[in-house]
């Protein structure tokens, strides 16, 4: 719990699908404190209900619910382009449905009784490529923005750069290189370098040689 | 000989009983015919012997006696009458002349007789030609026919007198005729002596042949009852070897059966406590069987309450760390957990109660048993979705053993839960359970619409080890262990058939098992419910 960082939990939506009415109380009130909010339903029809009216990142179902079956429900909401990422729980002794909660491509699977740590890195794990996702989005976004307002020529080439790194990240080539893929005037081209080189951003090795320094960008 | 003899003996030892046993009926058999025979010869023979004697020589020696007699009273007496004149000479010669009559007639008929030779029986003659050497020495007929010749001379010349006498009426030489009369009385007698002397023979010819017929006669007596004896041993001896034989023969057989008896009583015993170790053993098999289905329960029974208990303990945690431990929480969370744990207490104590051996009857409510029962196995029937209808026309107090009964309703539920599993729709699976009574029986029907079971293995459901199901899915004891329980313990009856009934209230039919259950209420019991 300590080495993951819970918070990112908190901007999201849980629906939870449990028929023992007590596992559902007491592990709702466990969870909505790491969690923005916690839909905790006893049957998959007030589920239904609740994945059509709220925003819901998350999906944890048991497998056995009264007279009906959470794989069942999984279907039925895939069937119906729902694509929500879920985790089972189940008694230990329903690993029958494992086969058929990969076809579902279930994201994990949680054997009763529930371990709270395991629950919540199972949910971290589960939303951390989202946040990431979101994250980038961001990140995008803002590179989008400052060339929008900045010299756009000047972020074309730190773009090819960058997308010319090999494995060490050096980038190998002459300004009549860049200057046949940009169209940039030399002088330019020559400033920005030099520009960079002051920022320790790029350190030339050898000639036509260079190696992009990513721990100069954090001292910025 | 003595070989050939021992020979023949041993020759008849080894002869079939059968055979000695006709022989000896034909030897008796042959003997006394023997004996018949010889003694109806003999009997015969020896009248003949008298006829001939009396006919043939008393008849002509009284002739001969009479001729004599004639001579010497008619003839002498009127001669000498004659002499001494005491009658005439005309009433002389009348009686001469008829003493001379009878004499010619007499002394005929005696030479017809002498000479007719009687024809004898065939066997006498036969037995006279081989045994006897016939004593013919005293016959001498040149000495008879001499005698004959002189007789009638003397006849003639005693005739020619007389009636030279007569004719002349003369009185004629007295004194010669009474010599003449003399010597003819001589000659007869000598004649007389003779055919006596021969009669004499005759009649030892006859004892001979009388004391042949009995020497052989004794002597067949004798020898069949030697024979008779001689077989009789030996057929004796035939029995009491048999017998003996037989006897042994029983001894060895009744040396067998004892043994094999003695076999047998082992095998059985072994058997027997074989048989018994087999049911102990079934009766652990299917405890353990029933208690691997209760443990399961109970697994799932607790299965839930752990879970919120461990969520429980674990929100104590979370709470610290996200610093919203507050004491309602705390208290709320306790209260929470004490309740479950309750609980779970509860089901165990449930479980327990079933598993405590009762060895001893209690009085009880039918209802309560199935009652009980139905919720002993309520997590299999709601996690296969099956409904139980349980429908009590008439509560009953059974004096009987609880548990037991509580294992009988379980297995027949169990059985019907699988028919249901493997034939019936999800939303379709019914139990019924009946509750009657009929006379002073308490009557449960457990019905399920599971379909039935195949008539062909309907006579072997009750068999031990007799499953369908696969492998570890039964052990083929429970239906046995019910029907044990049901009709050693209780004395009751369980049976089983297929019947199409109307299991839900609508108007379809399905076909279904039906587990009929048969326990005796006593009546002591029924007076008390009443």
């Amino acid at each position: 719990m300590q080495n993951k960082d819970l918070n990112i939990l908190q901007q999201f939506n849980i629906l939870y699908l449990e028929d023992d009415e007590n596992l559902l109380k007491h592990t709702k009130d466990v969870l909505e404190d790491f969690v923005n909010n916690i839909y905790a339903v006893k049957t998959s029809k007030d589920a239904l209900d609740v994945l059509l009216n709220k925003k819901v990142d998350i999906i944890i179902s048991d497998i056995l619910l009264e007279n009906e079956n959470g794989i069942d429900f999984l279907k039925h909401i895939k069937e119906k382009n729902i694509n929500i990422p879920t985790i089972l729980t189940t008694a230990h002794t329903d690993t029958k449905y494992l086969l058929d909660a990969i076809k579902l491509k279930v994201e994990n699977y949680i054997v009763k009784p529930i371990n709270i740590k395991e629950l919540l890195n199972t949910l971290h794990d589960v939303l951390l490529p989202i946040v990431q996702q979101k994250e980038i989005q961001k990140n995008t976004n803002v590179i989008k923005t400052i060339s929008a307002i900045t010299d756009s020529k000047q972020v074309d080439i730190v773009k090819f750069i960058i997308n010319n790194l090999d494995n060490e990240n050096q980038f190998t080539a002459s300004y009549s290189d860049i200057m046949d893929e940009v169209s940039i005037s030399k002088p330019t081209l020559i400033k920005l370098f030099k520009e960079l080189a002051e920022k320790n951003i790029l350190i030339k090795v050898q000639h036509k040689t260079y190696r992009f320094n990513e721990t100069a960008l954090d001292n910025l | 000989m003595v070989n050939k003899l021992k020979q023949i003996i041993a020759y008849f030892d080894n002869l079939s009983f059968k055979y000695k046993t006709s022989f000896l009926v034909f030897i008796i058999a042959g003997g006394m015919i023997c004996i018949v025979i010889l003694s109806q010869v003999s009997t015969f023979t020896i009248k003949q012997d008298f006829d001939v004697l009396f006919d043939k020589r008393t008849k002509s020696l009284i002739k001969l006696e009479h001729i004599k007699d004639t001579y010497n009273v008619n003839i002498q007496d009127t001669l000498k009458d004659l002499e001494t004149e005491e009658i005439t000479l005309e009433q002389a010669s009348d009686v001469l002349l008829l003493a001379q009559q009878l004499i010619n007639k007499n002394w005929s008929s005696y030479k017809v007789e002498s000479s007719d030779e009687r024809s004898r029986f065939y066997i006498i003659s036969l037995i006279k030609k081989f045994f006897i050497n016939e004593e013919t020495f005293h016959e001498n007929k040149i000495l008879k026919q001499n005698i004959i010749k002189n007789i009638d001379k003397k006849m003639y010349k005693i005739k020619n007198y007389l009636n030279y006498m007569i004719k002349n009426k003369i009185d004629y030489d007295y004194a010669n005729l009474n010599l003449e009369i003399n010597a003819i009385s001589i000659y007869i007698t000598s004649l007389i002596n003779y055919d006596l002397s021969l009669a004499i023979n005759e009649k030892r010819n006859t004892q001979k042949i009388f004391n042949i017929i009995m020497f052989f006669s004794i002597i067949s007596i004798v020898l069949v009852f030697l024979f008779s004896i001689v077989l009789s041993v030996y057929i004796i001896n035939n029995f009491k070897k048999l017998h003996n034989s037989l006897e042994q023969k029983v001894e060895e057989k009744t040396k067998e059966l004892t043994e094999l008896n003695a076999y047998l009583e082992i095998k059985i015993s072994k058997e027997v406590s074989q048989n018994r170790k087999k049911d102990i053993i079934m009766f652990q098999q299917a405890r353990l069987a029933s208690l691997g289905e209760m443990l399961n329960n109970i697994a799932h029974q607790w299965r839930q309450p752990l879970g919120s208990i461990t969520m429980i303990v674990q929100s104590f945690q979370t709470k610290m760390l996200m610093g919203k431990l507050t004491d309602q929480f705390v208290d709320e969370k306790v209260h929470d957990a004490l309740l479950l744990a309750d609980n779970m207490s509860t089901t165990l104590d449930d479980f327990k109660n079933f598993f405590s051996p009762d060895k001893a009857k209690s009085k009880f409510q039918i209802r309560n048993c199935l009652e009980h029962s139905i919720e002993l196995s309520k997590y299999l029937l709601e996690k296969e979705n099956i409904i139980v209808k349980l429908e009590i026309k008439e509560d009953i107090e059974l004096n009987t053993y609880y548990n037991e009964l509580s294992h009988v309703f379980l297995n027949i539920i169990s059985n019907s839960k699988d028919a249901l599993c493997s034939t019936s729709p999800k939303d379709d699976r019914i139990i019924k359970i009946i509750v009657n009574k009929y006379k002073d029986k308490a009557v449960v029907n457990m019905l399920d619409n599971g379909g039935g079971i195949k008539e062909d293995i309907i006579p072997k459901i009750f068999e031990p080890y007799y499953t369908t199901k696969y492998k570890s899915a039964g052990t083929g004891i429970g239906l046995y262990m019910s029907k044990q329980i049901i009709e050693k313990h209780m004395e009751g009856a369980i049976s089983y058939k297929n019947i199409v009934h109307k299991i839900k209230e609508d108007d379809t039919n399905y076909k279904c098992s039906l587990f009929t259950i048969k326990i005796p209420i006593y009546k002591k019991e029924a007076v008390n419910a009443k």
